[in-house]
């Protein structure tokens, strides 16, 4: 009898999981899920940004990492010629959003009324183009890159739950208020009412006077804009290289498709659960069978579990189509 | 012989073959089929080692991506994740043609390269099959993004689970030797070259005898409307997951033909850009068509390195660029292609055999006074000409209509 409890008492302390559990460590799943949250709002901006485009065009916009991580990249420059970080995000933000617009009028609109893969092959054209651009200007020398923030990103302080870095503090605290911001434009003011209606029926809007030629612009310079801060905050954690966005660009896929690609709060609580998903399984993991490695797996995973029991994502509406 | 001189004649005497005024219409098609074939069959003994080895992978990718075309082009149902599909088809081929006894789980003595071949095609098969069914309830992006997510983890689950996947170092085992039978005829890479190209004339005459049959309108009726399909009293969901199987087949195949040709695997050989690049391929040569999926595949492999090196011989034009950033002509190409021809390749190719010489010269005739038009229309602007104020010129279109009201 004592030989089995003995057994069972070895095999509690041999640890099962990566780290201790959380009833014995609650620091660290405090700091797990408020990092997971920071983390997460930035993947919530990107899916923002990439349901932005689709309710608009219909398209997943597989640029959108290339985009940001453009855009990250000539802001690094302007650091390095001597502005300040809060100044170079919001330059940044502008340049995006520039980035955005001319895609859309030079790449996208000429592809108006083609098959939609047309438009998703577009976009990876794009992918290619510009990584390889900012490959040859600026990824010389040593990569990856130091990304400057306006706040430390070391210094860090106590939130009662947990500690965090001022940095992550700044990204939740911006991540809010962008969609705290776009959620006020879409709902309360005439530009959004215009965007969303040319989102729905094209003609109709049209034909009600809205001009949707600058309305599916603006929704594309909108979407690289929010996008491309989604990159500038994640840069100081991640560090510049021409890939850094990709990652941030699965996750953020992941995000919109577990909400529903047509539902803009769905991108962001998409965001939410992935962001603390990622951080509580490569925490929590069982070390033998499994693993921090196999954390991406096991995020699609569920993903393609919840997919299959809601195929439109969590808050997705399935489209109605006419026959 | 350079590539580009070959390539040159081989389309060059196929088209002539193709509008041939002594052949009978009937003849034209199947001859100029026969003549390409012939300069294929005739590429590895002009062309030097390096080419006929990218010849072969062309020729191992023209499998997959008429595989993924069958699912995509003809049924309509979108896969980013075709790599996993091909990476599982090469895995199976390398752990059956293993010699060592700790990742061969079934017997340490390799199997026969051909057997290795079917088994993955199989294998892969019966995957598909099992994708499939769940796909059934996932459409258009939703579809997408789950495939990708299938390719994406491929790589960690083979890292982490090296019992009989060789882990991060793959599987070697060495490229497959041509037939005793064959000694002085072939050296190895004119044996895989040909290999290859057998397999790949088999895929693509088993595809043709499927899309011009029963099960292939069937794909095409349930990809234009599952209602009217299903209307018409065709069973739509065995249709799509019969659309799935028989697509993860030919990546299977392919994949199994991969492990001969290059004699190692491992997680990276086939990874996400491959797999992105399979859709790629299908857009630019052309989606639902046969042709296109051989332009395709061509397109995949020529684009990245002949393509900045065919743009960097344009005179005036900074080498910089070419050297420095192949990707950014290489992006710009394909996004031209997308611009340009909205039919792929092999549609704009269709539409230039289907020009009449009347025709032709009857838009040349009038294109000075289009442009007079133009030019007039201009007057108020010089911007307009290339319509970059929205708000003054704007095309009435019709969101439901799939050519957007063009079409007459």
């Amino acid at each position: 009898m004592e030989l089995i409890g003995s057994g069972i008492g070895a095999l509690l302390e041999s640890p099962v999981f990566l780290a201790a559990p959380p009833w014995e460590n609650p620091d660290l799943f405090g700091e797990q899920i408020v990092a997971g949250l920071a983390t997460g709002s930035i993947y919530a901006l990107m899916a923002l940004a990439i349901v932005l485009i689709y309710r608009s065009t219909d398209v997943l916009n597989f640029a959108q990492g290339e985009m940001a991580m453009f855009g990250a990249f000539a802001m690094w420059s302007l650091w390095l010629a001597g502005l300040e970080p809060w100044q170079i995000i919001i330059i940044g933000v502008m340049l995006a959003a520039g980035i955005g617009a001319v895609i859309e009028r030079l790449a996208i609109r000429p592809t108006q009324g083609a098959p939609q893969l047309n438009v998703v092959v577009v976009t990876l054209g794009l992918f290619i183009l510009l990584n390889s651009v900012a490959t040859w200007v600026w990824a010389q020398g040593d990569l990856p890159k130091v990304f400057p923030s306006p706040l430390s990103t070391t210094a860090s302080v106590d939130i009662g739950i947990a500690r965090i870095t001022e940095h992550r503090i700044l990204i939740l605290g911006v991540g809010l208020s962008i969609m705290v911001a776009l959620f006020a434009l879409f709902n309360y003011t005439k530009l959004g009412l215009a965007m969303r209606a040319t989102a729905q029926n094209r003609l109709a809007s049209q034909l009600m006077g809205i001009n949707v030629g600058r309305m599916l612009t603006l929704g594309w310079a909108l979407s690289a804009a929010v996008g491309g801060l989604a990159g500038l905050l994640i840069a100081p954690i991640t560090f510049l290289h021409p890939g850094f966005m990709f990652s941030v660009l699965i996750f953020a896929f992941a995000a919109a498709v577990l909400g529903g690609l047509n539902s803009p709060p769905g991108a962001v609580v998409g965001g939410f659960i992935i962001g603390v998903g990622e951080n509580l399984l490569g925490t929590y993991t069982p070390q033998d069978i499994l693993g921090t490695e196999m954390k991406l797996p096991l995020i699609l995973l569920l993903l393609v579990i919840v997919l299959l029991v809601r195929p439109t994502g969590l808050f997705g509406q399935p489209e109605a189509r006419r026959v | 012989m350079s590539i580009g001189l070959f390539m040159l004649l081989m389309v060059g005497a196929a088209v002539a073959v193709r509008f041939a005024p002594f052949l009978p219409e009937r003849l034209r098609i199947p001859v100029s089929l026969a003549v390409l074939l012939g300069f294929l069959i005739w590429a590895p003994f002009t062309l030097d080692g390096f080419r006929t080895f990218q010849m072969t992978r062309i020729t191992v990718w023209v499998i997959v991506i008429m595989g993924l075309n069958i699912l995509t082009g003809y049924n309509g149902q979108i896969s980013l994740g075709h790599g996993a599909l091909v990476a599982v088809g090469a895995y199976t081929a390398a752990i059956l043609m293993d010699s060592t006894e700790q990742i061969s789980f079934v017997d340490a003595n390799p199997w026969p390269f051909w057997s290795t071949i079917i088994v993955a095609g199989g294998l892969t098969a019966i995957l598909g099959l099992l994708l499939g069914i769940p796909a059934l309830r996932l459409s258009g992006p939703y579809l997408a993004i789950a495939t990708l997510a299938l390719v994406i983890s491929l790589p960690s689950i083979i890292r982490k689970y090296d019992g009989f996947t060789g882990g991060g170092i793959g599987i070697r085992v060495g490229r497959t030797q041509p037939p005793g039978f064959l000694d002085g005829i072939l050296n190895l890479d004119e044996w895989l070259y040909f290999l290859a190209l057998f397999t790949a004339v088999l895929m693509l005459l088993l595809a043709w005898g499927i899309l011009r049959g029963p099960l292939g309108r069937a794909f095409m009726a349930v990809r234009d409307s599952e209602v009217a399909a299903a209307a018409m009293g065709i069973d739509v969901a065995r249709t799509k997951v019969t659309a799935f199987t028989i697509s993860a087949f030919y990546a299977g195949v392919a994949g199994g033909l991969f492990t001969q040709v290059n004699g190692t695997i491992t997680p990276e050989s086939i990874s996400i850009v491959e797999s992105i690049n399979f859709l790629v391929a299908i857009v630019i040569g052309g989606l639902a068509s046969m042709m296109g999926s051989v332009i395709g595949a061509a397109a995949i492999i020529f684009l990245p390195t002949e393509g900045p090196e065919l743009v960097g011989q344009i005179p005036y034009l900074q080498t910089d660029v070419v050297e420095r950033a192949p990707g950014a002509i290489q992006g710009f190409l394909v996004i031209l292609v997308m611009l340009l021809m909205p039919r792929g390749l092999a549609g704009f190719a269709h539409r230039l055999a289907a020009l009449r010489p009347a025709a032709v010269v009857e838009g040349l005739r009038a294109t000075p006074g289009r442009l007079r038009s133009r030019v007039e229309d201009a007057r108020g602007g010089l911007f307009s000409l290339w319509d970059a104020r929205p708000w003054n010129r704007q095309k009435p279109s019709h969101p439901d209509r799939p050519d957007g009201g063009e079409g007459g």
